[in-house]
């Protein structure tokens, strides 16, 4: 069994090799970020954390001021008792999957990942074998799988195209780092200028210094909202003005939760795209079989039982790893 | 006009209705529904498709059901995709919220399932075959294995629906009876009153549909022994009344509405969804049948009366569903029925006579024939009106009915015709279990509550508290506000759009009637619960238990009524 400990509402640490994973501050002499989303980012802005290059970049515009190490995906780092390696997670741009090397074995941190990767991601990789699986599971049930993104890049473009071409301002709620990008990237070609609102514009910016293509794109501007445009906003937005002023509308909702036929009704929304940046449940049950760990543990998850059962099924050890704090996809 | 073969499958129904759920505002629902009905260009799919939309397998009148329960469906379901159904299946149907969703997106997803169906575009004629050979079958694995064959050769979204329909209940698109009634008249180009009033007195969407498709319905009459749609009456708290003094009043009896069709030598009874309940009541047509009536539709309400009292409904839902009572039962709980309405006499229906018009020719052939009727009150004023609602509720009635004199018999709610005046039968204090992400202008919030009864040191119990109902409003957007803030801090589980939350707020509940409800956790269930106050001041070791609940249902039952000697609520007997 692996050697750990809970952060309470926050990360893992592993004493035996003196590493904090998505920890909230100085809690362990080398602390890793496996992602910019806040609630893996450290509260202690000031400590010194390893990350890759595009998470330190997207840390720095999110407020962090401590020191970070950017370590490029696949080149490993040593430390006395552990040898630690970063493998691109898929999720969104930057995100990294942790493994650490010791005495203990190969265990491999996820935070957040999704295979196959997001398109405005580094990709996916992951070790070959690994004896612990600290896995989230943030979808963890069969009525959980998604269609590839090229099919809905494709439903989307047509939902902006025929919204535009009947009056209407198309409005796409998604989340402010990562999914607002990746719904830009998918309508790019479409070759409308996008606006996005707020903290989202400065993010765009530095996808695009890391070289993503998320097409013509301004900060959301009242006055021309209405003139050609596609509005890229997140949810929490919707009672607000900049959605609520805007008279002819169709409103669509990006999430791994759009796959709920409810969210239709309770968000009053015209269109429901169930795109995640998160693994759905076959997906992670296939992993779980290639890396074929010794334990697999469960966090960031609504409900870890049918993970469990599925792995039983399998002849795979696991449990759930008790973490409180949920991403907000 | 087109007709494309594909227009008469199962599967274009099932494509239609997604798309209409995946609409918004009526108006274009209709328009999707309208111009799927006009594709389809044949009578009998017609009736089928309208059928399904708006009854079910079965039309409401036929008193035919697929009977199998939802347990049942989600078992089979468990077993086709070869899951676990405690572990997998439950937690499914808990994040989707919906066992026919869950279905759908299992048959899609997984491999097995996937590899078991080969989807052969049945036809509407087809499917209404399968639903047939369930209703005809009695054993439960014999049923099993009928649908297990049905969804063999469908769609997920095939299946999903297949489900739905045979629920005999809404579809949940957001697209009721009066949306379908103007589909069709927009789809055959008929007036949508004229397929309103073919679907009031046929009582069956397909009939009206069918009519309208022939242009016939003209020929739509009313025939004796069919049931009609029943009106229905708004509360008064939602309306706001010009002058009272255009009402009458009338005690609301604690019964069971109920229709009575008699003829020379035959008494039938239809129950408000217009099942057939005849049966039921034998005591009631043995009282009808030797007046030998010339051809007559009552509207009214069957109560237990006994004592000169009329009793608690409690009693008379001891009554409902057995199909033949035994001579014990009625003695226990002897039924009459009071009739308040005349929907057809003379060989002519009256729905489009004024109240006060069919108020006269009721009284008439109720003194003729020694029928019991409700005493109707001229209505003067407010304060009057608080007078005889405190007075009927002393008699054990539950409030007033409030009818317009110059209102025609139209089913459905008919805006400010009929207004109901009741009075909350009791509140509680529970607390919340579990929150739901709301709906419509509530989106984003989480305004939808299940709300939970203490069994602490409850025998039967293990946990702490077990839920008792769900309420969605009563409470202002401050106080929504301020629960979503300190919800926050509860929460212990996910579940999709569902959090479910330490006990730690109390809300005093109030509701309409407590009934007794065998399939509930708690074995009771609140009727219309809504949130009378957030107790900030109290917390979960305060909370009501599942014992005051059941006090409170035996008080109810045993509360004491004024008998009829002392005021009379109906005349006639």
């Amino acid at each position: 069994m692996l050697t750990y400990k809970l952060e309470r509402n926050h990360g893992i640490i592993l004493p035996k090799e003196e590493i904090g994973l998505d920890v909230s501050g100085d809690v362990a002499k080398h602390v890793f970020v496996s992602h910019a989303h806040a609630d893996h980012l450290p509260r202690d802005r000031f400590i010194h954390v390893y990350a890759s290059p595009a998470t330190a970049r997207l840390m720095r515009a999110r407020g962090f001021k401590g020191d970070i190490t950017e370590l490029d995906f696949g080149k490993p780092v040593e430390f006395d008792h552990a040898r630690v390696t970063l493998y691109p997670a898929g999720h969104i741009l930057g995100s990294a999957m942790i493994g650490v090397e010791s005495d203990q074995g190969h265990t491999l941190y996820t935070g957040d990942y999704k295979t196959p990767p997001s398109p405005v991601t580094e990709g996916f990789d992951c070790p070959k074998q690994v004896d612990y699986f600290i896995t989230e599971a943030t979808f963890p049930l069969p009525i959980y799988k998604w269609r590839h993104h090229d099919e809905l890049f494709e439903e989307m473009r047509e939902f902006a195209h025929k919204s535009l071409e009947e009056g209407y301002t198309p409005v796409f709620l998604c989340y402010n780092l990562g999914k607002a990008q990746e719904v830009m990237h998918g309508l790019a070609p479409l070759g409308i200028t996008q606006q996005i609102h707020g903290a989202g514009f400065e993010l765009c910016n530095i996808y695009r210094e890391f070289g993503y293509n998320l097409g013509s794109y301004e900060a959301y501007d009242r006055k021309s909202v209405n003139d050609n445009r596609i509005l890229i906003t997140p949810s929490s937005s919707l009672e607000q003005p900049m959605i609520r002023n805007l008279r002819k509308k169709r409103v669509a909702y990006v999430s791994g939760w759009a796959t709920h036929e409810s969210r239709r009704t309770q968000l009053t929304i015209d269109k429901l795209f169930p795109l995640s940046d998160h693994i759905d449940f076959f997906e992670l049950i296939d992993l779980c079989e290639k890396l074929n760990p010794k334990m697999v543990y469960i966090t960031h998850t609504p409900n870890p039982r049918v993970v469990t059962h599925y792995l039983e099924q399998k002849g795979i050890s696991s449990q759930p790893l008790n973490m409180e704090g949920f991403d907000d996809d | 006009m087109m007709t494309d073969i594909a227009s008469q499958t199962f599967l274009r129904f099932c494509e239609t209705v997604q798309e209409i759920a995946e609409s918004r505002g009526s108006l274009k629902k209709t328009q999707l529904f309208a111009n799927y009905l006009k594709s389809l260009n044949k009578a009998d799919d017609i009736d089928r498709a309208i059928r399904f939309a708006g009854e079910g397998a079965f039309s409401s009148v036929s008193g035919k059901r697929a009977s199998i329960g939802a347990r049942t469906v989600a078992l089979c379901a468990a077993e086709f995709c070869e899951i676990n159904y405690d572990i997998v299946f439950k937690a499914c149907r808990t994040a989707t919220g919906s066992a026919s969703e869950t279905i759908e997106k299992l048959m899609n997803n997984i491999p097995v399932a996937k590899s078991r169906r080969s989807p052969s575009a049945l036809s509407l004629a087809q499917v209404e075959q399968l639903y047939i050979e369930l209703e005809k079958e009695r054993k439960r694995d014999t049923k099993q294995h009928l649908l297990i064959k049905a969804w063999e050769q469908m769609t997920p979204l095939e299946i999903k629906y297949f489900i739905r329909v045979m629920g005999q209940g809404s579809l949940r698109i957001g697209f009721e009876a009066k949306s379908i009634v103007n589909a069709a008249a927009k789809a055959f180009d008929q007036d949508p009153e004229d397929v309103r009033y073919a679907h009031m007195i046929t009582g069956s969407l397909g009939e009206a549909a069918t009519l309208a498709y022939m242009n016939r319905l003209h020929t739509a009459t009313f025939t004796l022994f069919q049931p009609v749609a029943f009106m229905l009456a708004s509360p008064i708290e939602s309306r706001a009344i010009e002058d009272i003094t255009h009402y009458i009043a009338e005690e609301k009896f604690d019964g069971m509405r109920c229709q009575l069709h008699a003829g020379a030598d035959k008494v039938t009874l239809y129950s408000r969804d217009l099942n057939e309940i005849t049966h039921s009541f034998p005591e009631v047509v043995d009282f009808f049948t030797p007046k030998k009536l010339p051809g007559i539709v009552l509207d009214g309400e069957l109560c237990v009366f006994s004592d000169n009292t009329i009793k608690p409904f409690q009693l008379l839902q001891k009554r409902m569903g057995v199909k033949k009572p035994s001579k014990k039962m009625l003695e226990e709980f002897p039924v009459v029925f009071i009739s308040y309405d005349i929907l057809f006499a003379d060989d002519k229906p009256l729905f489009g006579k004024t109240l006060v018009e069919r108020r006269d020719i009721l009284q008439e052939i109720c003194k003729q024939y020694g029928i019991m009727r409700s005493r109707q009150f001229e209505v003067t004023s407010n304060e009057q009106v608080e007078d005889m609602f405190e007075r009927a509720i002393a008699h054990g009635n539950e409030g007033l009915m409030l009818k317009h004199k110059d209102s025609t018999y139209e089913y459905g709610q008919r805006r400010k015709s009929w207004l109901k005046v009741k009075k909350p039968s009791g509140s509680i204090d529970t607390v919340i279990m579990y929150a739901h992400a709301g709906s419509g202008k509530r989106g984003g919030t989480y305004s939808d509550f299940t709300l939970g009864v203490s069994v602490k040191g409850d025998d039967r119990y293990e946990e702490e508290f077990i839920p008792i109902g769900k309420a969605y409003g009563g409470y202002t957007d401050e106080e929504l506000k301020r629960l979503n803030k300190e919800m926050k801090k509860l929460i212990v589980d996910r579940f999709g759009p569902t959090y479910s939350l330490k006990p730690g707020l109390v809300v005093e509940l109030e509701f309409d009637d407590i009934q007794v409800n065998k399939r509930t956790k708690a074995g009771y269930t609140l009727r219309f619960p809504r949130f009378k106050a957030i107790r900030w001041d109290l917390s979960p070791s305060d909370a009501d238990t599942l014992m005051d609940v059941e006090r409170m249902y035996n008080q109810k039952l045993h509360e004491e009524r004024k008998p009829q000697s002392q005021h009379q609520s109906f005349i006639g007997n």
